[in-house]
């Protein structure tokens, strides 16, 4: 018998807890290279996107730290190496369990949450799926760079386009799942 | 402003998680009978624009990150209590989809954005709506990210201070308040502008669909 979603959620949860209460950068360093080796085949295209999620903000703050503590004269590299790191692993952590688990199944202890969860990501490929379909139509009907005002124009259909096919999709869904008994006490 | 997972101690987290908690509950209370077939689909296609907007952001020094929120526009149409639910389903998705924000980061996040923000924005439409509608959603639009940028620059800005080695070395997030809250503030005050033109927009595309 296998894992459930839910359990694999409490796990994850933990895990991010327990990662909080390291401060020993070599500790963490190691954690996380057990975890990327545990990811199986999938581990670098996780760690990929993982060091692309990460970037600018680990960057930023890492820069930040360095100017300030060398204007106070005190700089720690361990501190560098420790929120890095921590970063890392969390948000490894994090897209190791949606690659692995439905989170949806994982929310399944909470029906309303599921409900609009659902619906929400179902609006989320909508918009998606309009919003390439847009830049595709506009892009085919000009051959230069078209104007500002014509931008402005398309973006305003496109606007009003994606919240009424929206919520034409959302109204679909939810009837779907009415008849199905989803509002049901 | 979302703030990511590994910059809060969990001095920070771990109480605010249990705030949340109270807040969630209080928040769920009634939601089934607030909820149907006209409601539900309002709510997730706002619920997914929100969670658009909130991915565009731009990285600040000393700070977190600048984006519209769309809070402001949740809270409006739909109330606190149910803007504040679905703003903390944008945040968690957010965080387990794209990385953005997190999982410990998540109550501070919701409680700074969702109920923060969606509070502000009602009770200053409420308080402009006699002068102007339209000034009265720009400004609770505008309220609705300063704020919660006031909330998370004070959380953050208080982490060197209550999680550090005997040296003083931070362990979490390494800047104090002098420097988190002109870094959050400051450009949320800008961009604070842009949600305010962006809610009046869909304001505006709400009530010719007889939503409010």
């Amino acid at each position: 018998m296998g894992v459930s979603a839910q359990t694999w959620l409490v796990a994850y949860g933990a895990a991010l807890v327990a990662v909080t209460f390291i401060h020993q950068p070599t500790a963490l360093a190691a954690l996380l290279a057990l975890t990327v080796a545990a990811a199986g085949p999938q581990r670098w295209r996780l760690l990929k996107k993982t060091l692309l999620a990460v970037l600018a903000f680990s960057l930023m703050v890492s820069v930040g730290y360095v100017i300030v503590s060398l204007w106070r004269g005190h700089l720690d590299p361990d501190y560098l190496l420790l929120a890095n790191l921590r970063v890392l692993l969390m948000v490894f952590l994090g897209f190791w369990f949606v690659a692995r688990v439905d989170v949806l199944a994982a929310l399944a202890g909470w029906p309303t949450l599921r409900l609009v969860a659902t619906l929400a990501l179902g609006q989320i490929r909508t918009f998606e799926r309009i919003v390439a379909d847009f830049r595709l139509a506009f892009e085919s009907r000009n051959i230069a760079r078209p104007h500002l005002t014509a931008r402005a124009r398309n973006a305003a259909a496109q606007g009003i386009a994606l919240m009424d096919k929206s919520v034409a999709s959302a109204t679909e869904s939810t009837l779907a799942m009415k008849s199905r008994g989803a509002f049901d006490a | 402003m979302h703030i990511p997972d590994g910059f809060l101690s969990p001095q920070t987290y771990l109480p605010a998680y249990a705030v949340a908690a109270g807040a969630w509950t209080w928040a769920a209370r009634g939601l089934r009978e607030r909820l149907d077939e006209t409601t539900v689909p309002r709510l997730a296609m706002l619920t997914a624009l929100a969670y658009g907007l909130g991915l565009v952001m731009v990285p600040l020094p000393g700070g977190t990150s600048g984006h519209a929120l769309g809070v402001a526009l949740l809270a409006l149409i739909f109330g606190v209590r149910s803007a504040f639910l679905a703003y903390s389903l944008v945040l968690l998705l957010q965080s387990l989809l794209f990385g953005a924000g997190g999982i410990t980061a998540l109550p501070v996040n919701a409680l700074a954005m969702g109920l923060v923000g969606g509070f502000a924005a009602v009770t200053a439409k409420r308080l402009l709506t006699p002068i102007n509608e339209t000034a009265a959603v720009a400004g609770a639009a505008w309220l609705s990210v300063v704020l919660p940028g006031v909330v998370v620059a004070l959380v953050l800005g208080i982490q060197p201070a209550i999680a550090h080695k005997p040296d003083g070395t931070p362990l979490f997030f390494p800047f104090g308040l002098e420097i988190t809250l002109p870094a959050v503030l400051l450009p949320h005050l800008l961009i604070g502008i842009g949600e305010a033109v962006l809610t009046v927009l869909v304001w505006r595309y709400a009530r010719s669909r007889k939503w409010v």
